[in-house]
Parts: C-alpha cells; structure tokens; sequence
C-alpha cells in the first residue's frame, strides 16, 4: 500500500476484500464505465476516487500523476457516476452475465 | 388481445419490489406464461447487496408459492429479537439494548406473528425467491441486462442505450453537466421522455408488454434514462448514501453463544441481533484530510455503522451520506475504522471476512421523490422509485419494495382488465394508493426528524460526549461520586477547551436548538 493511502488513522485492505469476491469480468471492448482520464486533469476535488468503495479510481492520491481507472474491482455500485460533476463517467451496468457476483448479498 | 403483446407484464430487476410485483399479478389472476421477469444477475441475486433488515411479515400473502418462507428461505437468516443501539468515538461505546421475548416467538405470545424483524442475505434469498417464481409458473430469466425500453413508433436504433447516460462531448462541468441525450432532435427525445412504453429492448431485440415495471433498484438506469426523475439524470449526491459492508463468517454456534441468540429448533427459526451505530470516530481522520485538501474543510463524513447476525456470519458495515464526504478520506478506510473500534473488534473477533461489497442507497425523503411513478405503459416501484424511509434509528427498504410491488401488482391487474395501462390509469390507481399507503404516511411523518438527524452534531459530538459521559459515570476508581449531569457537563467543558469546533457547535444554544428539533423524531 503507498504511503498516501495511510492517511487518516486507519487503512482498509480494499484489494484483499475485493479478492473475497467473485467476478466475471467482461472484455475491454465492452467496459461499463469509461472514464474521459484527460478531463480529470482539472478536477479540482477527485471525488470519484474518495467515494469509490473498490479502489477503482487511482490518482493523486495514490502519488500519480494522471488519473488511472480500472474497471474490473467494480462493485457496480455507481459511486462515482454520482461523484463526478465533470463529465468523465460514462456509466452502465455490465452485460448480462459478467461483473460482479455476490454469493452473500 | 392476448396474442398482441409477447407478455402481459414484463418486469425488469428480480429483487423483492419486481418479485412482489411478480407474485401480486398472479394472485390477481394474470397467468404466469404472461409474466416475464428479467435480472442482470446470472444467477439471480448476484449483483444485489443489503446492509438492512427486513421488517414485517410483507411475505406472509405470497404463503402460496413461497410456504414457509421463514425457516426455508435460505436467505431470511435470523428473527432479530434483540435490539441495540449505540453511540461510538474511538475508544468508548455504549449501547442501549432492547431484549424482546416476544419478538421471536419464542416467550410472551408463541404466535408466529410476532416475528417480523429479519437480518437478510440478498444475494441467497433472491435466487430462493426466483426459484419460486418459476415454480409459480412466472417467466424468469437471469443474465439479462435491458438496454432500452421499447417506445410506441420509435425506431430503438435511432438512439443509442448509452446516449441516455453518457456525459455529452461538449459536456460543462458541475451544474452545467450536459449528456448526450440533449443534444439529439427534440421529437425523439420527447418520444424517449414520454412516449408509450410497450416492451423492452435487449441486444437489439424487443420483447412486448402491455405493461413494464421497473424494479431496478437504487442505481436505476433506466429510471434516469426515461426520466422517470428529472433530478436522478443529473447528479444526485444530496440524497445517496454508500453502504460499504463486510459479511464476516464466525460460524453458527459461536454467534449463538457470543450474541446469546436462540439457535433454533424444527418450528422456530434461530433468533439474532441487531444493532445500529452512531458514531464520531472520523474527527481525527476528517482534520488530517483537511490540512491536505482543504476544500471541504469543516465537512465531516455523515455515517452510520450497522452491525446484524446472520445464520453463521454477521453483516458488519457503514452506510455514509455522499454529499458529506470530505476530500482526502476513502470510504473503505471510514468502515476500517469503524471495524477497528474496540467495542466492534471485540464482536468480529476471531471471524473472517468472506466478502465485501459497496451499494446505494437513496435517502430522497418526500421533497426529492421521482416527479412521477408511471408512464404510459410502466411503473416504477421499491428502490428504483427512491421508496427508502430513513429516520436514523431505521432504514426501511425492503418492506416498503415488497409492499410498492403488491400495489403496483394489483393497479396493473385492474389496469388490463379494463384495457387502459395509461399513465393516467396507473396513476389512479397504482400511484394513489402508493400515495394512501404507509410507506409514504412514514415518510410524510418523519420528514422533520430529517433536518435533526442531518445535523453535523450527530456525526461528532453528541456520540462522543455520551460515550466520555458514560465512561466516567460508570468507571469507580475511589473517589467521590459525582452526579451524572455534573460529569456531563464537566466532559463538555472539556471538550469545547480541546477543540475549537466544538466550543462552537457545543453551545448552549446550539445544543437547544438540536434539542429542539430532536423533539420531532
């Protein structure tokens, strides 16, 4: 974990718990959520990336220096469509079929 | 009439509203080869997730195709006969519990009916709940993700599905956001927004209904996209709240003895806990974030901790209101912290996760509903329609969808019979008795204790003050016992002399207003 995830008093392994999950995840060519990285430049506040419970959004945070997403953590919950007021998100459900698979609920 | 449409009904979203739904429509006699119910999850229940409890016996009129729900579905965990709610700040905790014999049938009355309270695990009770509706007969098909609904006249390839939810090229920021639906020609889009809703579209194929119901859920595309809610297309951060959850498994007999739970016998299902927090655990986290983003200083996260006891595991999470998320804080790491409260380690000692998930949650309250529940030819009903009631002790979702479903179920029966599915005929009958029901009497009822429970106070000082307060008056160590109230005002003297806003927020007439308008919950 880099050090800028440490912020605060307390951690939380996300990339572990998103490991106890089961998904199947779909090709790139039908990704469900495609996020415009160039707009993210002037975002002022990266709230997708502080909303995102799976750690999908990457960026200064994480000491980058442009914004990194990755589509195949996500726990569908649309966060981040909600987050952005920049006009990056492009937001859908996955395909029938692929995502994520929850086997508790 | 029946060989105009492929379906009577066709539902999208298989969760309790669209299997009430489903369930209500063949009580009112639509055959089950007219019923086709669709879900994206393969298998069923697989994208859904519930950081609630199910409250009430809403299941007990389906007794016909679902029997003995309470000891069969796999899913219905344990009747909560036991009650706690608490107040946290890092290192204190306390509880105030409630212990209901009669709660789980098992003292005062032995009536069944008594038991109406239920920790849930989603995914496992909606595959029980699709297996009975096929059972009943009920079309159900999992894997199927719907793209579009099919419009009277309209050509489904003149628009594409994510036109309707994709930002728009020359899209502005912030209130200005555009998509890209407005910039197609005006007459389609007004087809889109209000045309006659007749089937759905899914990889380029239609199917045909006389009537659809969406029963999406909280992330409701296709209610944004056919605008069902204006204010849902655009952002709607004031009125979500992300729960993040973990199940963590500690197997039966230990929740048993750990949560002094029934265990449960042939007739009796096992009894559990249920408890929800509130907690002032981010001031530390919040101040850090602030040096380091200080845009949204002053802004502490407004969250809620959860805590329920499942058959051999427990639902341990979060629920936070999105609009008060400060820059520079994670949601995951605000439920890291409340899982490494001590009063909470303490509960999930010795457990281990099995897994983690994060889902919406709307808080819209009567000011923010969707403008409208029907179209021509559809319905919106349970989450997808924001039908959440939230009064801080509760969160009630899943009655109020099993109960929206019914009503919509028995408006649509009526509605077919008498061949007119208009807006306005749903409206007559399926929103006006949404509208008499109590799903809506509670939220007209609570709306008050809105404004009490949004205040910031209640996310940082009050448990912290109640949790120091506690510590003291309880703790002996010798010396002369002071009266409770002199040890609470004595905590708050010290706590407005150590922190700056709270020698704000703390004072006296702050602390009577809040007061005030706690008095309406």
């Amino acid at each position: 974990m880099s050090e800028s995830i440490k912020l605060g008093l307390f951690t939380y392994d996300v990339k572990n718990g998103l490991g106890l999950i089961g998904y199947n995840v779909d090709e790139h060519e039908h990704a469900h959520i495609i996020v415009e990285t160039s707009k993210c430049n002037d975002c002022s506040h990266m709230m997708c990336v502080w909303g995102c419970p799976a750690q999908c959004y990457n960026f200064r945070d994480q000491g980058l220096e442009e914004m990194k997403f990755q589509y195949e953590d996500c726990v569908e919950c649309g966060t981040c469509y909600i987050m952005c007021d920049q006009g990056a998100v492009s937001w859908n459900h996955p395909r029938g079929g692929f995502g994520i698979t929850y086997s508790q609920g | 009439m029946d060989d105009e449409t492929d379906f009577d009904v066709i539902i999208i979203g298989a969760g309790f509203a669209g299997a009430a739904t489903a369930f209500q429509l063949l009580k009112e006699g639509i055959e089950g080869d007219r019923i086709l119910i669709v879900d994206r999850g393969e298998p069923i229940g697989s994208k859904n997730l519930t950081g609630g409890i199910l409250w009430g016996r809403e299941l007990d009129d389906f007794e016909e195709y679902l029997g003995n729900w309470e000891m069969d579905c796999p899913g219905i965990e344990r009747c909560i006969n036991h009650k706690k709610v608490g107040f946290l700040n890092n290192e204190d905790a306390l509880f105030v519990e409630g212990r209901f014999a009669s709660w789980d049938g098992t003292g005062g009355t032995e009536e069944p009916s008594q038991r109406s309270s239920w920790s849930v695990l989603r995914a496992k009770a909606d595959a029980w709940m699709a297996e009975k509706m096929e059972e009943a007969g009920i079309f159900v098909m999992g894997g199927m993700k719907i793209d579009q609904l099919h419009i009277d006249g309209l050509d489904h390839d003149s628009y594409d599905a994510r036109d309707l939810t994709d930002p728009a090229e020359d899209s502005g920021k912030g209130t200005a956001q555009k998509w890209k639906v407005d910039n197609l020609p005006k007459e389609l889009v007004e087809k889109i927004r209000n045309g006659t809703i007749s089937g759905i579209v899914q990889d380029g194929e239609v199917m045909t209904s006389k009537v659809v119901v969406i029963a999406e859920g909280s992330n409701s595309v296709l209610t944004r996209g056919y605008h069902f809610d204006s204010m849902l297309h655009a952002q709607s951060k004031d009125d979500m709240l992300l729960g993040v959850k973990e199940v963590i498994h500690l197997g039966k007999e230990k929740i048993d003895e750990r949560f002094n739970c029934f265990a449960g016998d042939d007739e009796r299902p096992p009894s559990g806990m249920a408890m929800e927090l509130a907690l002032s655990l981010y001031r530390d986290m919040s101040h850090e974030a602030w040096e380091k983003y200080p845009n949204t200083k002053g802004l502490y996260p407004r969250c809620g901790g959860f805590f329920y006891t499942n058959r051999d595991t427990v639902s341990c999470g979060i629920i936070v209101q999105l609009k008060s998320l400060p820059e520079g804080l994670h949601t995951y790491d605000l439920y890291q912290a409340f899982k490494a409260q001590p009063a909470i380690a303490a509960l999930i000692e010795g457990g281990e996760a099995i897994e983690y998930g994060g889902h919406l949650c709307p808080e819209y309250g009567l000011h923010r509903m969707p403008h409208r529940f029907t179209r021509d030819g559809a319905v919106v009903v349970g989450d997808a329609a924001g039908l959440v009631f939230a009064n801080g002790m509760q969160i009630q979702g899943m009655n109020n969808a099993l109960h929206s479903g019914k009503l919509a179920g028995k408006a649509i029966a009526k509605c077919i019979a008498d061949g007119d599915v208009s807006a306005k005929a749903l409206d007559a009958t399926y929103t006006k008795s949404l509208k008499a029901s109590y799903i809506f009497r509670d939220l007209k009822r609570f709306e008050p204790a809105t404004k009490f429970l949004n205040n910031p106070a209640n996310f940082t000082w009050v448990p912290e003050l109640v949790g120091k307060t506690a510590n003291r008056v309880f703790r002996e160590i010798g010396e002369e016992k002071v009266p409770a109230e002199k040890v609470l005002l004595k905590v708050r003297k010290e706590m407005r002399a150590k922190n700056k806003a709270n020698k704000k927020g703390m004072g006296l007439f702050s602390m009577l207003k809040l007061a005030l308008t706690g008095r309406k919950l």
